[in-house]
């Protein structure tokens, strides 16, 4: 066998391992096109208001959480941040969105300024009951106060995964808690 | 874990480890008062948000178990025992009313798992900075800890 087949045999055979190369959030198939999302937030601060369509053309990752969350919330923001930094300098590209579930005690502010907090280009947003009745419905996904709603001290479950939507605006991955930054941003620069 | 015990105990003469300040001639008092302690104790920084959690290491080196009843802390309104538990593909997060120590082993607070919840900051937790906790045990003892604040 020559140099130049061996040569061919191997870029070969690397192009047919990046291609079965796994994901390390789980990769949905059939993508299908991901379920509408639209946060009207306050006329007064553009940064508390987002609505997925307006993202199409760059990859979007959604977190649904709540701001009173001290463990996993946080965790995952912070993945994010590594995420974010692994990707290097160029920001282009990825957005970042906090969805609150906890409409009652997540101002429309305190959403954006929580998810400022672990970098600034990350997007806060809260929903009013009715938007996080209609999401929850259309995403297929469960979150609900835990404890008693009328004290300060009640928790929220909501979902575990982060979901990634592609630059086609489709459902592409749910990255479950735990995965490193690092192996999320592999993740986003095969969609980015 | 032994070993551990035998290195927290010689480390605890030297005043290093991170754990109750207790005088060495208190150990008279009974070798299971000096068998707990906390390794690697961090806090999240959190600058504006009220919530941050903190983990740690909590090893038991003596032969007697014991069981963590509760945290409290100046630098928070409360602070609590929690537990974020995955079901399915949804995350909750339970308060925890005792967590049992067992003789020779350790318990993991670390994220997405077993935390100190500090609930109403006092102040904002910047990288750096450190929180003091203190620790509450079925037993009587306490133990002092103080928490590096990062930001992972």
């Amino acid at each position: 066998m020559s140099i130049r087949s061996l040569l061919v045999a191997a870029v070969v055979a690397s192009l047919t391992a990046c291609a079965e190369r796994p994901w390390h959030g789980v990769a949905m198939d059939p993508a299908n096109p991901a379920p509408p999302l639209s946060i009207a937030g306050t006329l007064a601060e553009p940064a508390t208001r987002f609505t997925l369509a307006d993202a199409k053309g760059d990859v979007v990752l959604l977190y649904f959480g709540y701001t009173h969350c001290p463990d996993v919330c946080p965790t995952t923001m912070s993945d994010w941040v590594r995420a974010k930094r692994a990707l290097g300098p160029d920001t282009s590209g990825v957005r970042y969105v906090f969805v609150s579930v906890d409409p009652q005690r997540d101002t429309p502010e305190l959403s954006a300024a929580y998810a400022r907090q672990f970098d600034k280009a990350f997007v806060g947003v809260s929903p009013t009951d009715d938007e996080l009745g209609l999401l929850l419905k259309e995403w297929a996904i469960a979150a609900y106060p835990e404890g008693d709603p009328r004290t300060n001290a009640y928790t929220v479950a909501h979902p575990a995964h982060t979901f990634v939507v592609d630059r086609d605006g489709r459902l592409r991955l749910m990255i479950p808690p735990g995965v490193r930054g690092e192996d999320i941003a592999e993740d986003l620069r095969r969609l980015r | 874990m032994r070993k551990i015990f035998v290195a927290c105990a010689s480390a605890l003469a030297l005043g290093a480890c991170e754990r109750a300040p207790e005088p060495a001639a208190d150990s008279a008092a009974g070798p299971a008062r000096a068998a707990l302690s906390v390794h690697e104790a961090w806090a999240r920084a959190a600058d504006s948000g009220a919530m941050t959690a903190v983990y740690f290491t909590l090893a038991n080196g003596s032969a007697v178990s014991d069981t963590l009843t509760g945290a409290s802390t100046d630098a928070a309104d409360e602070a609590g025992l929690h537990m974020s538990m995955q079901q399915g593909n949804t995350m909750h997060m339970a308060a925890v009313r005792a967590l049992p120590v067992p003789a020779e082993d350790s318990v993991l607070f670390r994220p997405l798992g077993a935390h100190v919840m500090l609930m109403g900051l006092r102040r904002p937790l910047a990288d750096g900075d450190t929180v003091p906790l203190t620790l509450r045990f079925v037993s009587g003892q306490t133990l002092e800890v103080r928490a590096g604040v990062r930001v992972p």
